[in-house]
């Protein structure tokens, strides 16, 4: 009976058993406020995680997607030690209006714009940012992608430090992802409705 | 009559005691032209401790002077170091050392004189202790070789003033007064030169006295760095490419690095056996000489290149140079952030030599009450590692009565379907001044979905207040 218990301990103490409730314990990363207070408190930390791969499945714009990320890119260009940091958006469906982003407190000299011509290099512009270190954040809408892709991604968010976000259409909602979150956008009756599909360190299911 | 005019003119000012400031007029015009009274003050001595060689070329080629002049300089700078170009068909020689390296005067004119016959090309020169008397005597034509200035007023007072290339509307006054030689001039007060004509007329005739020191500054060459490769074997596959490539890109890195300089401009020229070479045009994000800048740039856009033909021969040509400005290194060898292993400058350049120039952009707001002359794209990145103050963005301060939205579309689009107004209108009216004027009123919308009774997108609208059309001009994401 003891001999059992002691190597459940041993197996619970092993670093490559991941517990599901206990995600408090793994070492405190830094996160990023949503802005959404029901959705904060579904995710492990209390936000968006710091160097990592975020996934959002929406079919059409204008629910609100870029303003759940809009707090945590104008908290990530404040740095304490007064460098600001790059937000690159890859890809974008419309032009980023200016004053809009300067209005929520964006740094707008560090807003890049990138506009590839094909998916391809949609991809491997935003592995070359999120790899590179001088980036906080980067958004990148897409069509499509394979899960190799996804993979070299969320790689490149990890080795920069960096919070990427990717937008794709809903129907890839039952392919497998390596990203950290992944979180559906659809229309709602009085808000749009958020769900979550994979919270590393905590649990999915819809979001009040 | 005229010469009457002249005349009386200079008897009233003789008259006149000179004024202490104007009383300059030194030994050299006083003992040429009025020999009477002495001057009122001590003239200050000419300064000769320079000696100036001009070289004229009255037949030079007219189209491209600056281009010519600069190949002349280059054959000019054989004899000294200082070789200054006056636009358009001269140049102008410092000459003070080179006498004493080349013996004599007379034998370093021989040998700059050979030079340009040499060339073919039909020379005036003079030598002169100041640049102007030197440049003046050469386009009068007079070959005099003079080191000594107290003998300068006196061989530049029968030149003609035509060959002081002044303005025709002063040569024109001047030759009105009776005034046609340099000698004539100098023999007028100088308070009333200095009243009528350009003030550079006075400084001229100074620094043509060699009483006014006149700094030119001399004609550097442009450095550039060009290598070229002959490959062994005729290369079709641009990866091999890279590798012939590589040795170019280190030699150009070791050039820039002795020079303390860095270049944001190459470029490659791939030639093939035959047809014209494929020139590649890359651009950095800014002024480097770092060797790992330049092969990532270069390789970016080798590895998208398309090969029309086998390359037999590569060659690599730098822009113009820029001096680099030293920037302070971090002890601990942090370079850019988290796990960084670049920079901005870095990768920007090579997003851009991949995806293209245009493809890569910032934008800015600009304060202005039609949205879609709110904001601009901005292709001149400010890449510095720290922002200085004067460079962040100001936040307006809640000045807009509504949010704006975060995608604006490039034209607004005609709306069909039910809205559910949430805020406004906001009357934006504006821009009558440049035929662009806008008079609308906006709102903040949601599409209705009647079948499933569920909210669509949120919208930024707007009615035309004269056509009472409404159109979707932006896009709450």
């Amino acid at each position: 009976m003891s001999r059992e218990i002691l190597s459940i301990d041993r197996i619970l103490a092993d670093a490559r058993v991941w517990k599901l409730k206990d995600a408090s314990a793994a070492p405190p990363r830094p996160v990023w406020s949503t802005g959404n207070s029901s959705l904060d408190a579904r995710l492990p930390g209390g936000g968006w995680p710091t160097a990592s791969l975020v996934e959002v499945l929406i079919d059409d714009t204008g629910l609100g997607e870029v303003q759940l990320f809009l707090p945590a890119l104008v908290a990530s260009q404040r740095r304490a030690d007064g460098e600001i940091p790059w937000l690159v958006w890859i890809a974008p469906p419309y032009e980023p209006f200016a004053p809009a982003l300067s209005q929520q407190g964006i740094e707008l000299a560090r807003l890049l714009v990138v506009r590839p011509a094909s998916a391809m290099e949609a991809l491997w512009a935003a592995e070359q940012t999120l790899s590179s270190g001088v980036c906080a954040a980067v958004l990148l809408w897409l069509k499509g992608t394979d899960d190799r892709w996804l993979r070299r991604l969320k790689l490149a968010a990890e080795a920069g430090g960096a919070l990427g976000v990717l937008f794709r259409p809903e129907r890839h909602r039952f392919e497998s992802s390596p990203a950290t979150l992944r979180l559906a956008m659809t229309r709602g009756e009085h808000a749009p409705h958020l769900e979550l599909l994979k919270v590393q360190g905590g649990l999915p299911g819809p979001v009040a | 009559m005229k010469s009457r005019t002249a005349s009386r003119t200079a008897d009233l000012f003789a008259a006149q005691p000179l004024p202490a400031a104007c009383a300059r007029p030194s030994e050299a015009i006083s003992r040429e032209a009025m020999p009477a009274p002495p001057p009122a003050q001590p003239a200050s001595r000419p300064r000769s401790n320079q000696l100036w060689y001009a070289v004229v070329f009255p037949e030079l080629d007219a189209t491209r002077p600056q281009l010519s002049l600069q190949r002349l300089c280059l054959h000019a700078q054989q004899f000294t170091s200082l070789v200054s170009i006056e636009m358009p068909n001269a140049l102008l020689l410092e000459i003070k050392g080179s006498v004493k390296l080349f013996g004599s005067l007379a034998r370093l004119h021989a040998g700059i004189d050979a030079a340009w016959r040499r060339l073919g090309l039909k020379a005036q020169s003079a030598a002169a202790p100041s640049t102007l008397a030197a440049l003046w005597l050469a386009r009068a034509g007079k070959q005099v070789l003079l080191e000594d200035p107290a003998l300068l007023a006196g061989q530049l007072a029968a030149l003609p003033l035509a060959c002081t290339s002044w303005d025709a509307e002063r040569l024109r006054t001047l030759s009105s007064m009776g005034v046609r030689s340099v000698g004539e001039l100098l023999r007028l007060p100088r308070a009333g030169v200095a009243r009528r004509f350009a003030p550079g007329t006075v400084l001229d005739l100074d620094i043509a006295l060699a009483r006014q020191a006149a700094p030119r500054r001399g004609f550097v060459p442009r450095e550039r760095f060009r290598a070229r490769r002959d490959l062994e074997m005729e290369v079709e596959n641009a990866a091999y490419l890279e590798i012939a490539v590589a040795p170019l890109i280190e030699q150009c890195a070791r050039f820039l690095r002795e020079r303390q300089a860095g270049i944001q401009n190459l470029e490659l020229r791939l030639r093939h056996r035959v047809g014209a070479a494929t020139r590649v045009r890359l651009g950095l994000a800014s002024s480097t000489g770092e060797l790992r800048r330049l092969t990532d740039v270069v390789m970016q856009k080798l590895s998208r290149l398309d090969l029309a033909a086998p390359v037999r021969e590569v060659a690599l040509l730098s822009g113009s140079l820029q001096p680099l400005v030293a920037t302070p290194l971090d002890a601990f060898n942090r370079v850019g952030g988290a796990g960084g292993r670049d920079t901005a400058p870095q990768l920007v350049e090579r997003l851009r030599a991949r995806l293209g120039e245009e493809t890569v952009y910032g934008v800015c707001s600009i304060a202005e009450h039609r949205p879609e002359a709110a904001w601009r794209r901005v292709h001149a990145l400010r890449l510095s590692a720290a922002l200085r103050g004067n460079e962040k963005t100001d936040r307006p301060a809640a000045e807009h009565a509504m949010p704006r939205p975060v995608w604006l579309l490039a034209e607004p689009v005609q709306l069909c379907g039910a809205l559910l107004f949430e805020q406004g209108p906001e009357r934006i009216e504006s821009g009558w001044w440049d035929g662009k004027g806008i008079a609308r009123d906006y709102y903040i919308a949601h599409q209705a979905q009647d079948p499933h009774q569920t909210r669509g997108a949120r919208l930024w609208v707007f009615q035309e207040r004269q056509s009472k059309c409404w159109y979707v001009h932006g896009v709450f994401a």
